[in-house]
């Protein structure tokens, strides 16, 4: 039988899905064996219990009375806050540091290089670390806070910074929805180019219409400094800095050399041939060089990104409570591990899951057009 | 490039023709620092930049540091940097709780391990006899470590320091290769269950963070395993570091596979070849050659992923850079030592960053 290609084929696959569910059957007797000969309870009940664990830091505001589920919708955030400022601050210092190191100047490709070569080499763990234990040696007690803009401070607290706060009624809101979402259709609109500039003009109207009817007013909160401490502005604490900085340093490191790649794949001939053809700087940038350097750093840069999702994990060596911190602290405190790693497993799935897919519909807009 | 009119050089006239030199040279300099409105402003932004960090850098670093003073007196009392404490520890910072009399065998084996790492992305390595030669290496450095057959025996709970690391990197790496090829090929196998299942197994883990991975291996192997079967915490490590690397490793063939043009298999079905000796003289040692460079990235990869270890409770570098500082007579120099440690974990990669360059720059060899 087993000379019968197509016959041994399905033998694999049977003998294959066989062995996996011996072993997965396997496994959980064994779990469900040591969890009884232990007394831990199985089920996800315990979420809605109050948690008592201590989140030293939070976007959202967190109390130990509150139950389970919103410590970890609590360090969840905290995750996506992280996340998004490094993937944002990295991507914009990342084009700058390597189209920097493509210059003629010396100086400024050398210190660049440092940088980048910094960066890719060490232990993202070990960076943290360093940065953080400079924040005592480097930054002067409150009392001598630093100030080197007007608004910020920094000290061995943290840094103050101005906060920008909204007051927005809920006309206001459901405007801006709207006009975010026309201006969605209209990009996605693509090549249809009436349709796009009708759809974008009216996004325009609906903006201005809402900041005329809505309330919105806009403030900056200014950090006061009252001699022992501040009052007002947003407060950056040392570990959430130190994840920030060292998180940003180090994706920053990667992006560059992508946009580097970027750039050297686009071969000068292009340029000759924009010119050629009378176009302007300009636009053989936006029509010529861009969208063939974009096809290129679509697929890498995603894939960085990513990587800030799972390096946000680091921030456990720093002590600040991100999402996978906040959840071994349950696990150790309420012995729901089985029902905790699932949460874990599926949260990252979900989160890289949708950040890849992203990319990957954006990376097919971009990419080009065969027949 | 400008051409300046030199004396010829003659017995007579070396001063001028040596400060000519000199000249162009510092015209070329200025030429690229100044140049154009947008390099002048470059030069300025960074020259500000470095004057700004540089010299107050080296004054911690080099100028105000105590550099071999053994008395940790002076170290309070400096403003610099501590680099005795670096050095009076060092034993300890390299080789964590190690039997002190014992520390020669830690020492062979990173030396060992290096050497072995290095021998084995040489392009001229790939043969078959590198397979007993890891295997001989791996059990030599278990028996090093552990001892018993002569040597005294040393439990994993007291290994520590740079041999940990590089233990991790390479048992891991090791044990994750033949992983990694299986579960490549399985992912471009005709059969779906077979490719299902190699598709989730390494989306999955490429989805999850390195330190879930390794949480739930410590947290769940205790549940998973009946008491008797349950390995100690070095164990659970290299276990989670090697089903990653393995994820990891699998794509960078996978990649490799998917260059091999498709008249290799035809012309090995011609010569009536079965699957596995199609792959075994055909088909991988192509592939493998062809992603060299991508392998060496991933060790580098694997270097850094091992200072992960720290978090679930393992002695490597920065937990014995950690328990070092905690020793009372030292004014606890945190940043020399995570410097030292980063300066460790720098020179490993570094050097595999520009051997995987130089491989690149050679190109898949011909054989």
């Amino acid at each position: 039988m087993l000379s019968d290609a197509r016959a041994r084929s399905i033998f694999i696959q049977c003998a294959l899905v066989a062995s996996v569910i011996g072993c997965a059957s396997l496994l959980v007797s064994t779990t469900f064996a040591n969890l009884q000969a232990r007394g831990i309870p199985i089920g996800f009940d315990f979420l809605t219990m109050p948690s008592r664990i201590v989140i030293s830091e939070a976007l959202l505001s967190y109390k130990s009375r509150d139950p389970y589920y919103w410590a970890i919708v609590v360090g969840l955030v905290n995750t996506i806050f992280i996340s998004a400022l490094v993937i944002a601050f990295s991507s914009v210092l990342g084009l700058i540091v390597g189209v920097t190191r493509l210059s003629s100047n010396p100086l400024a490709a050398g210190t660049c290089r440092v940088w980048v070569e910094i960066a890719r080499n060490s232990p993202p763990i070990v960076l943290l670390i360093f940065l953080y234990s400079l924040w005592w040696k480097v930054l002067p007690p409150v009392g001598e806070a630093l100030n080197p803009v007007p608004g910020v401070f920094a000290s061995m607290r943290g840094f103050v910074v101005p906060a920008l706060r909204f007051e927005l009624d809920s006309t206001g809101l459901g405007l801006i929805l709207l006009a975010l979402l026309l201006l969605a259709s209209a990009w996605l609109a693509g090549p249809a180019r009436r349709l796009r500039s009708g759809l974008g003009w009216s996004a325009a109207g609906v903006l201005l219409l809402g900041l005329w009817l809505a309330d919105i007013e806009a403030s900056i909160d200014w950090p006061v400094f009252t001699g022992s401490n501040f009052r007002g502005g947003l407060e950056l604490t040392p570990e959430l800095s130190t994840i920030l900085f060292g998180l940003t340093l180090y994706t920053t490191g990667f992006i560059a050399e992508i946009v580097r790649g970027g750039v050297l794949s686009v071969g000068s001939g292009q340029w000759d041939a924009g010119r050629s053809l009378g176009l302007s700087r300009a636009k053989i940038l936006r029509l010529i060089v861009v969208p063939q350097m974009l096809r290129v750093i679509v697929p890498p840069m995603n894939s960085q990104y990513i990587n800030v999702v799972k390096n946000s994990t680091l921030a456990i060596a720093v002590g600040y409570p991100d999402f996978l911190a906040v959840m071994n602290t349950i696990i150790s405190k309420s012995s729901h591990s089985i029902e905790g790693v699932f949460i874990i497993l599926g949260v990252y799935l979900a989160l890289n899951l949708s950040l890849s897919s992203a990319a990957n519909w954006y990376n097919r807009r971009i990419a080009i057009v065969e027949r | 490039m400008k051409s300046i009119s030199l004396p010829l050089p003659s017995e007579t006239a070396p001063p001028q023709a040596w400060l000519a030199s000199l000249l162009a040279s510092f015209l070329r300099g200025a030429r690229l620092l100044f140049g154009s409105p947008l390099n002048a402003a470059l030069t300025l932004v960074f020259g500000t930049l470095l004057i700004l960090v540089v010299p107050p850098m080296l004054r911690w670093l080099v100028i105000d540091a105590v550099l071999l003073d053994p008395d940790p007196n002076a170290c309070r009392l400096a403003s610099g940097a501590c680099w005795s404490f670096i050095h009076a520890k060092s034993g300890q910072l390299l080789f964590g709780i190690y039997p002190f009399d014992e520390r020669w065998r830690p020492a062979l084996v990173c030396l060992m391990i290096v050497a072995l790492l290095a021998w084995s992305v040489r392009p001229a390595s790939w043969t078959p006899r590198l397979v007993p030669l890891w295997i001989a290496a791996l059990a030599l450095i278990v028996w090093l470590m552990g001892g018993g057959l002569g040597l005294s025996e040393v439990p994993t709970s007291s290994w520590g320091g740079l041999p940990v690391t590089l233990i991790l990197t390479v048992v891991a790496i090791g044990i994750a290769f033949p992983l990694g090829i299986l579960l490549a090929l399985a992912r471009r196998s005709t059969m779906p269950a077979v490719r299902i299942g190699a598709v989730v197994t390494i989306e999955s883990v490429r989805g999850l963070p390195l330190l879930s991975i390794l949480f739930v291996a410590s947290i769940m192997l205790p549940l998973f395993l009946p008491e008797a079967l349950l390995p100690d915490k070095f164990v659970r490590a290299l276990v989670a570091l090697t089903i990653f690397a393995a994820a990891y490793l699998a794509e960078v063939i996978r990649g490799g596979l998917q260059a091999i043009p498709k008249g290799q298999y035809e012309a090995a079905a011609a010569l009536g070849l079965p699957f596995w000796r199609t792959q075994y003289l055909v088909i991988l040692p192509q592939a493998i050659r062809v992603v060299i460079p991508a392998l060496a990235n991933t060790i580098i990869v694997m270097i850094k992923n091992t200072s992960l270890v720290l978090v679930v409770g393992l002695f490597d570098l920065i937990s014995s850079g950690k328990a070092a500082l905690a020793d009372p007579a030292w004014p606890s120099p945190a940043a020399e030592t995570f410097l030292f440690i980063g300066a460790i974990f720098f020179a490993l990669s570094f050097s595999f960053a520009r051997f995987a360059d130089f491989l690149e720059r050679r190109g898949p060899t011909a054989h």
